[in-house]
């Protein structure tokens, strides 16, 4: 699905990430975790073709990123970003339509039937079968979100790419969304995420994509990342591993458990 | 949203066969159906509707419209609501070209197609000034046009001033207020190709002009090739732009609270609110020039002059009036 080789990604004068190699297949829910500041955002950005890698390779399918075209790219990639406002009225079945975009020609205004009908599968596929003709504004975060992945679901990508989907989401909202990412994944499609909290990222995601010190410090399942002490080095702070009554292995930085010095 | 276009379009129908029967003097609907049924039939009625109103409401139409859906494209692509087409520096390089060219004595039929060059160029100008990397800034986008225009606006200040109350100052006067009086087949001639290369881009433009609406990033990530859309569509509103002033001088109003009107009406969908503002605009434009020609006959009210002192209080009053949400 997505690889890179040797990728090396610059913020202005800065190299922020280098040497990365990874790939990530169909059906996975990756997470990819690190420090503010540590070039998550710009790693998504490059994947999704919108930011020139200063070296080394990002191929998609075999074929090099930077060779394809904007309506080829969005046709196999989703990215949502949770940030972008968004200034015009709008219904919700409007906004989601838009993924439709790379799938028409160049004289084509307007969607047609099967355009409706993707439109519709991607609302049932996110909860939403009667927000269609509310206006997006009036929506609440966590219903938001779940737009923002309807919209990608419309555009037929088999890679979703997530910039914090569960930021400003409450526990319950956010899980509902984990929940959506995983369901998407274990029905064929890549989701590449990045998440802040690591425990959300053990037990929704089938691996952890962790960045620090300028490079990728480990891309493997949580239970190994967790255990392999990078976490410490990757946030700058001592981690303690407990069990939760699940069994699960969850991380905390140690002054969360009053165990620092 | 189909019907209310429809009812827009009908609205707009209406006020291109009153702007036929209204004017100097007042034709009766019947005589200026068997006038245009009968192109060839001899008579004054024939002369009136055939010589006269006719290619000026086609002209009127085709300013309205073109101010219209330019003004719905830069508002649209820029997501600014205060955008009107003249920010492009159109307008005011076109005054400027026009002013001097008529302080000049340039021959009468040659300035409105100075006006046009210059206008296009100083559209060119600005959208150069506009420029980052392949793209267009919309804060420079804006910072340019309006810098550009107030330039021009002195330029064709100092004109005035120069020629003080003679014959040219009044027709420089004429230019800025805006008139279609005296306008013809062949200034329609003339414009009509470059509007016409305007509007296929425009109609070009308007899958991903309604793609903008997410914001340029999420058009991005939808496969919007965003740097060419928005040189689409700034060509797309200069040509137009440059085609009504070079038919009717400088008319304000239409461009920038036409697709306020029409998107209050039938929402912001680019699709039907390029079509509505079009729609919306002609009409407006059709029976605004009735009004002038008829509300002082035989004198003729600049058309920029009426539209602002009709049009201004009817936007402050549907939009601002107390209580009333400003979304």
């Amino acid at each position: 699905m997505i690889g890179a080789r040797e990728l090396c990604l610059r913020a202005g004068e800065r190299i922020i990430l280098s040497d990365l190699d990874f790939h990530i297949s169909a059906g996975e829910f990756v997470a990819v975790l690190g420090p503010n500041g540590v070039g998550k955002t710009t790693l998504l950005r490059a994947i999704a073709g919108m930011h020139s890698p200063d070296s080394g390779t990002l191929l998609l399918n075999g074929r090099e990123i930077r060779g394809v075209t904007a309506a080829e790219r969005a046709k196999t990639i989703a990215f949502m970003q949770s940030e972008e406002i968004l200034t015009e009225a709008m219904s919700v079945r409007e906004v989601i339509a838009t993924g439709r975009y790379p799938h028409h020609r160049w004289y084509q205004w307007h969607e047609n039937q099967q355009d409706d009908e993707i439109v519709d599968r991607a609302l049932a596929a996110v909860g939403m079968e009667t927000f269609g003709r509310r206006p997006f504004a009036t929506l609440s975060s966590g219903e938001r979100q779940r737009v923002w992945l309807a919209l990608g679901l419309a555009q037929e990508a088999s890679l979703l790419l997530l910039d914090e989907p569960t930021s400003h989401l409450d526990l319950r909202v956010a899980h509902e969304m984990l929940h959506l990412l995983r369901t998407q994944a274990r029905a064929g499609k890549a989701v590449v995420s990045v998440l802040h909290d690591v425990n959300e990222a053990a037990e929704f995601a089938d691996r952890i994509l962790l960045l620090g010190c300028e490079r990728l410090l480990a891309i493997d399942r949580p239970e190994a990342v967790l255990r392999s002490g990078l976490l410490d080095l990757a946030y700058g702070t001592p981690m303690e591993l407990m069990r939760a009554p699940s069994g699960a292995l969850r991380a905390f930085p140690s002054f969360a458990t009053g165990r620092s010095e | 949203m189909t019907l209310r276009l429809a009812s827009l379009t009908l609205l707009a129908f209406l006020a291109l066969l009153v702007s036929l029967l209204v004017g100097g003097t007042v034709i009766p609907f019947s005589q200026v159906g068997y006038a245009m049924l009968h192109p060839h039939a001899p008579g004054d009625v024939h002369v009136i509707v055939w010589g006269l109103r006719f290619p000026r409401v086609c002209i009127a139409a085709i300013v309205g419209a073109s101010l219209g859906i330019a003004g719905a494209m830069l508002q649209g692509m820029l997501r600014n609501p205060l955008v009107d087409p003249y920010l492009t520096g159109v307008s005011a390089g076109a005054a400027a070209a026009i002013a001097l060219a008529i302080a000049a004595g340039v021959a009468a039929p040659i300035v409105p197609a100075l006006g046009f060059g210059a206008g296009l160029a100083t559209a060119v100008l600005v959208a150069a000034l506009a420029r980052r990397g392949s793209g267009i800034d919309a804060n420079r986008l804006i910072l340019a046009g309006v810098s550009l225009s107030a330039l021009f606006s002195a330029i064709v200040a100092l004109v005035l001033t120069r020629l003080q109350q003679g014959g040219y100052a009044q027709a420089i006067l004429a230019w800025l207020a805006g008139s279609l009086a005296g306008r013809g087949w062949h200034d329609l001639i003339f414009a009509a190709p470059y509007a016409a290369l305007g509007l296929i881009l425009a109609v070009l433009s308007v899958p991903a002009l309604n793609a903008l609406r997410l914001g340029d990033l999420r058009a991005r990530t939808v496969g919007v090739d965003v740097d060419r859309a928005q040189w689409m569509i700034l060509a797309s509103a200069s040509l137009l732009t440059a085609s009504a002033v070079s038919l009717s001088g400088i008319v304000g109003f239409i461009g920038l609270i036409v697709p306020h009107i029409v998107r209050r009406i039938i929402g912001s969908d680019a699709r039907l609110l390029i079509v509505g503002s079009a729609i919306a605009g002609g009409g407006f434009m059709a029976l605004a020039d009735a009004a002038s020609r008829s509300l002082f006959a035989p004198i003729e009210i600049p058309i920029g002059v009426l539209l602002a002192f009709i049009g201004v209080p009817t936007f402050l009053y549907l939009y601002l009036r107390p209580g009333r949400k400003t979304a």
